[in-house]
């Protein structure tokens, strides 16, 4: 892609485009042609469906705007066959019976927004502008594997646009002389930055959450996705993620076919279950009859007190999380501490500082970044 | 089914093997005091308003809940002694505010405590009905011991709304309240 | 490593595994149970292997890891055979004079020996040190012999002796009526007769059956089971398997707590060993009997150790007690007859077979047969495990093998029974401990937690501890037991703060005859059991919080207040840097006060001030003009 804006009336003859026009009549196509070109688009133009169809698989338009009356073809149905074809182009209907029914029946067919001709320049722009917008959307979702070549270019646009920026400041050029471009060109980048941004973000939190429920398809599988192993995979669970995620109680109750309900009471009910995350490091304080008889209301109040949190809670970091245990059978080191699965005999508060800050350092020194 | 004879309050009662000491007392028009009974429902064994004081054939005394405790041949069972009496006053005092219905029977008019949970005696009518019955499962327990209090699954809302059989189990309307 | 299918092979299997353990002349056992290792006992472990294999001494000495020896108070614990000498607090700097000694050379190591308290002479050998001395360890005697994680160590003590016997010489009623005339109670509380629980189970209808070994150790204060399950595992299992086999079970469960990691990993070995050399699985040892082992975790509910619950815990439900007026020996997990023993009772039925019930009557009294282990813990000197025989006086276990309260304190009482007993006082010390002596005076056996309290423990304290404890811990199904707990630990709570009225003491005994009779199990049956023995035995305590607004042992937190001593004072500053809120005030003229408002009473001032100073003293709250104020307690789940 190198020239941003081609001459208008050619047709680009390669490369994705930003708009396909399918519409038989010549004018109204030409004149749509004009208006989105000056804005800035890559368009096409095709007078049948036939035709229109074939590119519209080739080119990966991300806007398709498609006249309802066609010479080939009813409307609807080259609807229907452009979502099958080219799914990820996002279909915009025009029609000159701009009727109330025409508009409700194409948007039920999928189609994301309904002109009725005449259009005017601003509203085409405007409404291809969303389009795309979802385009890039609906790209990213279909996965990296169906984005192809597309998402590139467009960011490869972006980026070359944000250099053309860079330069024009770093020339130190009246910014009004490019005013225009500039304007769009830097807004456009923030938009999409922001709604990439977005859309990396889901991404990532569905690839989590993907990554979560193959884990405990992975923990499931020991039991053989037995009903009855139910506190052992929880318990299993609880060990791989520290805590309980809620999507992943609710993969298990699908995959064990165990009522949500039945997961939830044992969740609450049994002491090792956790329904909040919990901190990296696990600060257990002994409350069994051994350490209570030898102070361990004390030293779980320093142990507090130097934390900054309650028995039962993270600090803001989700560093450290502090909890009471009933006996863990060390009652000779009575009142006993144990911070991961090392045990302290009551220590001290300058003590128990320096255990904190040494796993700290540990965290910093096995910490890649 | 085998047929079993004991004796509840002094009359004999003939019950067939496997009947709860309640049912057997309720054929013969013998009225014990439930809480967390509901004849559509198993037996729960929660409430204890129905313990009563029974004597087995070879002497043994004990007190047992009369909704989950089977008929025995020979046994002798008292359902109204002052010992039976005295758990129950204690019970309504402990579950008051809520679950007055049998306060004025048993001469109860307040509590010496502090209320526990106030709008659930944690009975479980509501939370079996919707299991056994209904088979939906949006009720359950959170927590354990005193922490225990009831909990709808999370966008259960509307399904109880229309459901809503439960809420006339409920003698504290705390679904009701949550829908 | 073969398949043992005869009684012949695993004799055959015996003899290579002592000519193994022959081959070398000196074994150093280092205890590697969960006590020690916090201790650093894998550390000393490894430094000694290599400070053996360094000198080139590999093949004279062996160094093994093994389960608890019991003196946990003074780990890491290191005793070399077969002289049996013992080394207290071992650490890796102390090897090189360890293996030196081993060689026969001179060395320094008396400070690492047990020093007699009356004549300060040190005492080397395990059977002259007082702790070791005047137990009598059946149980536990295997477990400074064998690494844990060795089948063929067990096998060399004679492990699976008592399963060849049975399964070839014996029929199942046979093994049963052993059980029976050993007279055997189970170890996990309420002592029922173990005979007669497999009895019902064995004729109790329906197929399969279950054996269950109980090993949710929830008492706090107790780790008899974690012990004999890390050190020894196979000898429960073998427990169980002649269990299963004189019940005519098919399967069987370990049911054990997720916070005993090192136990669950030993068990899981065990199993794994034994289903490898056919002690397991189909046809053992050519008899025909069939019988294999699952483990189970528990996921920490104090409730699942009671048994319906527990059974339902291993069929993926809530562990909820059921109302069990029919014994889950008959009707157990998944409504099949199965029979639930804890670990220590399983523990003791190949000794029953091995040697006869008549020698395992030949301990203890009239009704309690055997030996029992407690974890003897809280204000002793020798906090550990022991094995006693029954009868034997709690005077005995506390003062000869405890060697008493440290600090030359004062003995107050003792707790036995966990959260379900009661305190037992001075007076009564020279009770014989069997089931049936301890329930007499209003505590019981529980599964052998013994709690030595001093002069400093406070007993409605103490009281209001096993009150939290059970308040959380009971299931919250039946009202007596979730409401009953409730509301006493509020009036304990309003005592301990110093707000108690003086009808409270009637109240709470009236709340806890309700609960005995009312609960729908054994845990809220027995939840006020604390209360009502403390009350019974240490009412003016009581009294003194309600009227005078004290605490005599300085523990509740609202009636005392910390001060500085002002003449004793050395001015060292100790308490100011122990102080995590930053509550201890120092004037210009070095004169070191505690901002009372700021105070959170969490003692560091106090245990950081040196001995000879001991100028942060505790003092009446009222002392200081702030009656019953402060801070409250933590609000954790159980403080």
């Amino acid at each position: 892609m190198n020239t941003r804006k081609p001459v208008a009336g050619e047709q680009p003859a390669e490369g994705p485009l930003d708009v396909l026009i399918i519409d038989g009549e010549e004018a109204f196509a030409a004149a749509c042609r004009r208006t989105l070109e000056h804005a800035g688009f890559r368009v096409a133009t095709s007078g049948t469906a036939g035709q229109g169809l074939a590119l519209a698989e080739t080119r990966h338009p991300g806007v398709v705007l498609l006249a309802l009356e066609l010479p080939d073809m009813p409307g609807a149905e080259a609807l229907g066959a452009l979502s099958r074809q080219a799914p990820a182009a996002v279909p915009v209907v025009a029609s000159a019976h701009g009727t109330v029914d025409a508009a409700v029946e194409s948007m039920k067919l999928g189609a994301f927004d309904f002109l009725a001709k005449p259009v005017g320049a601003e509203k085409l722009v405007e409404t291809v502008r969303r389009g795309l917008n979802l385009s890039v959307l609906r790209k990213e979702a279909a996965g990296p594997g169906a984005a192809g070549a597309q998402a590139p270019d467009k960011y490869d646009l972006l980026l070359q646009g944000l250099d053309v920026l860079g330069e024009a400041y770093s020339l130190g050029l009246e910014k009004r002389q490019l005013l225009d471009e500039l304007t769009w060109l830097e807004n456009e980048a923030k938009y999409h930055a922001e709604s990439l941004g977005q859309i990396k973000k889901k991404e990532r939190v569905i690839l989590d959450i993907r990554n979560d429920l193959l884990e405990s398809d992975v923990i499931m599988r020991r039991y053989d996705f037995h009903k009855n192993a139910l506190i052992q995979v929880l318990l299993d669970v609880q060990e791989k993620f520290r805590w309980l995620p809620r999507h992943v109680l609710n993969w298990i109750s699908g995959r064990l076919n165990i009522p949500v309900r039945d997961i939830y009471t044992i969740a609450h009910f049994y002491e090792a279950f956790s329904l909040e995350p919990r901190g990296r490091h696990i600060v257990q304080v002994c409350t069994g009859t051994a350490c209570h008889v030898r102070g361990a209301s004390e030293l779980l109040t320093r142990i507090s007190a130097t934390l900054g949190v309650k028995p039962g809670e993270t600090d803001a970091r989700q560093a450290f999380t502090l909890e009471t245990v009933h006996c863990i059978g060390c009652c000779a080191l009575a009142p006993v501490v144990q911070i991961d699965s090392r045990y302290h005999r009551n220590p001290s508060k300058s003590q128990f500082e320096k255990i904190i800050q040494s796993l700290e350092k540990e965290e910093v020194d096995t910490c890649p970044a | 089914m085998k047929n079993v004879t004991l004796e509840i309050d002094g009359r004999t009662v003939e019950a067939g093997e496997g009947t709860t000491l309640l049912k057997a007392a309720q054929s013969v028009g013998i009225r014990i005091p439930t809480l967390c009974n509901d004849d559509r429902l198993e037996p729960y064994g929660g409430c204890r308003m129905c313990m009563v004081e029974i004597e087995t054939s070879w002497g043994r005394k004990r007190l047992v809940a009369s909704c989950v405790y089977p008929v025995e041949e020979g046994l002798r069972v008292q359902t109204n002694t002052e010992r039976v009496r005295r758990i129950r006053r204690m019970i309504i005092e402990l579950l008051w505010p809520s679950s007055q219905v049998y306060a004025e029977e048993y001469g109860v008019t307040g509590s010496r405590f502090e209320p526990g949970l106030t709008d659930c005696s944690l009975c479980g009518l509501c939370l079996r009905y919707c299991t056994e019955i209904k088979k939906e499962n949006r009720i359950y327990f959170e927590g354990r011991g005193i922490e225990r209090r009831p909990a709808l699954v999370e966008g259960s809302e509307l399904t109880c709304r229309a459901c809503g059989e439960c809420f006339t189990l409920c003698g504290s309307g705390w679904i009701a309240s949550r829908c | 490593m073969s398949r043992i299918e005869t009684p012949a092979d695993l004799a055959r299997l015996r003899d290579q595994a002592v000519a193994r353990r022959n081959s070398r002349g000196t074994w150093v056992a280092v205890c590697a149970g969960t006590g020690c290792r916090a201790y650093g006992a894998e550390a000393l472990a490894e430094s000694l292997e290599k400070e053996v294999e360094k000198r080139g001494l590999g093949k004279k000495i062996g160094v093994r890891k093994t389960g608890c020896h019991g003196f946990c108070e003074r780990g890491p614990l290191v005793v070399v055979q077969p002289s049996d000498v013992c080394y207290l607090g071992a650490q890796p700097k102390n090897v090189p004079a360890i293996v030196d000694k081993l060689e026969g050379k001179d060395a320094a190591l008396d400070k690492l020996l047990y020093v007699d308290a009356e004549n300060g002479k040190p005492l080397a050998r395990l059977d002259e040190i007082p702790f070791y001395k005047h137990q009598q360890r059946v149980v536990l005697g295997d477990n400074v012999h064998i690494d844990a994680s060795d089948i063929l160590d067990y096998i060399a003590v004679g492990g699976y002796a008592a399963l060849a016997k049975a399964l070839s010489g014996m029929t199942p009623e046979e093994v049963l009526q052993e059980v029976k005339e050993a007279k055997l109670r189970g170890r996990g509380g309420g002592g029922f007769p173990a005979g007669r629980k497999w009895e019902t189970t064995r004729k109790a209808p329906g197929e399969p059956k279950y054996v269950i070994v109980n090993a949710d150790e929830g008492d706090p204060g107790a780790y008899m089971d974690r012990s004999i399950l890390e050190g020894n595992p196979h000898g429960v299992l073998e427990g169980l398997i002649l269990g299963a086999y004189a019940i005519g079970a098919g399967e069987g469960f370990i049911y054990v707590r997720q916070e005993y990691p090192l136990a669950r990993e030993h068990a899981q070995k065990a199993l794994d060993q034994a289903r490898e050399y056919g002690l397991l699985g189909e046809n053992i040892l050519g008899s025909g009997f069939s019988f294999d082992v699952k483990i189970h975790r528990g996921a920490g509910a104090f409730v699942s150790g009671e048994s319906s619950a527990l059974m339902s815990a291993i069929e993926g439900h809530v562990g909820e007690p059921r109302p069990k007026y029919i014994h889950t020996s008959e009707k157990g997990v998944w409504g099949k007859p199965s029979c639930l023993n804890n670990v220590e009772t399983w523990a003791n039925v190949p000794h029953i077979i091995n040697r006869g019930a008549e020698w395992f009557t030949g301990m203890g009294t009239e009704g309690s047969k055997g030996t029992k282990i407690f974890s003897l813990v809280g204000k002793v000197n020798n906090t550990g495990l022991v094995e006693v025989p029954m009868g034997i006086t709690l005077r005995d276990i506390i003062f000869k093998i405890g060697g008493g309260v440290p600090g030359g304190k004062k003995f107050k009482a003792v707790q036995t029974g966990g959260p379900s007993g009661g305190v037992i006082p001075e007076s009564m010390l020279d009770l014989p401990v069997d089931f049936d002596e301890l329930t007499r005076v209003g505590s019981m056996m529980g599964s052998g937690g013994m709690i030595v309290m001093d002069e400093n423990t406070c007993m409605v304290d103490t009281a209001r501890y096993y009150m939290s404890f059970l308040a959380h811990e009971s299931c919250g199904k039946c009202v007596p037991c979730r409401e009953g707990t409730r509301q006493m630990l509020r009036i304990l709570d309003r005592i301990v703060a110093g707000e108690g009225k003086e009808e409270d003491l009637a109240v709470l005994e009236e709340l806890g005859d309700f609960m005995e009779d009312a609960s729908l199990c054994a845990l809220g049956q027995s939840a006020p059991f604390p209360v009502l023995s403390t009350l019974k035995y240490f009412r003016g305590e009581y009294e003194e919080h309600i009227r005078e607004k004290r605490c005599r042992a300085g523990v509740c937190t609202p009636l005392i207040a910390y001060d500085i001593d002002q003449e004793t004072c050395g001015k060292c500053g100790a308490c100011l840097r122990a102080c995590p809120v930053a509550a201890v005030d120092q004037s210009a003229d070095k004169v070191f006060t505690i901002l009372q408002e700021k105070c959170i009473k969490c003692g560091a001032c106090f245990t950081a001030c040196p001995e000879k100073f001991s100028a942060v003293i505790k003092v009446p709250a009222y002392a200081i003009g702030k009656p019953s104020a402060g801070n409250p307690p933590p609000a954790g789940k159980q403080v």
